[in-house]
């Protein structure tokens, strides 16, 4: 996973994107107990172009020119697949302003934040999610306050409440 | 009946107790922990007819193969 940081963050160095974190199952797994994955999402924020700040054509251009290769929805970036993520609405671009810096193997990186993580996992709503925010809540160090912040602010709570009452 | 269910008890607590450990190790231990879990997984996932591919092993001084921690992790 090494490698795979060091072309994000030398995207980062020129440009190509303006800020990236670790979110999805691999951001969860730094917070808890390893569990089965084989996918790395990468949360992105792209310099703001006139069409729209969704539009990955120029880091998917950057990443096949640096030899990277796409299959699917996943571009393999030294030899894990990652699949790049957008900033698609208001949580996921909080959770990448304030994702937290960390360093892998003496590589820095940034990770999406146990309370975004958990709010996210509720947002996306899916069987899985449900499971995960489960078991993440009792293993994850994470505090209360910060996550009923994120989840008034999100219109997030009664899920919360439907979940875990 | 309550003998069995004192040693399911303590039976589900020793497993909570062992995920929180789990869950302290260091990012690049679980990485190298979920990599042996994708060696394991991957021809039963395979024989299913799912494509996966396990990443790089990581650099570590254990075999990112050995057997020792994989009786100790659960998947989900």
């Amino acid at each position: 996973m090494e490698k795979t940081l060091q072309m994000l963050n030398s995207l980062e160095r020129d440009g190509i994107i303006s800020r990236y974190a670790i979110g999805g199952a691999i951001a969860a797994i730094f917070y808890m107990e390893p569990f089965l994955t084989y996918d790395l999402d990468i949360f992105v924020a792209v310099p703001q172009s006139a069409d729209s700040i969704l539009d990955l054509t120029g880091v998917y251009g950057e990443l096949r020119a640096r030899g990277c290769r796409v299959e699917g929805e996943y571009i393999h970036i030294e030899g894990l697949p990652v699949q790049i993520l957008p900033a698609y609405n208001t949580l996921i671009e909080e959770a990448l302003v304030q994702a937290q810096d960390i360093v892998y193997e003496s590589i820095p990186a940034r990770v999406v934040r146990a309370e975004h993580l958990m709010a996210i996992m509720l947002q996306t709503g899916r069987d899985k999610d449900r499971q995960r925010l489960s078991a993440f809540s009792r293993q994850a160090g994470w505090h209360q306050e910060i996550l009923d912040d994120i989840l008034k602010r999100h219109n997030l709570k009664s899920r919360w409440k439907e979940w875990t009452e | 009946m309550d003998r069995m269910s004192d040693e399911l008890t303590r039976l589900f607590a020793a497993k909570e107790a062992r995920r929180r450990i789990l869950a302290a190790q260091s990012f690049p231990e679980k990485i190298r922990i979920l990599v042996r879990l994708q060696a394991l997984a991957a021809p039963i996932l395979r024989a299913r007819g799912r494509q996966v591919r396990v990443w790089a092993p990581e650099s570590s001084t254990q075999s990112p193969l050995q057997p020792s921690l994989g009786n100790q992790v659960d998947t989900e």
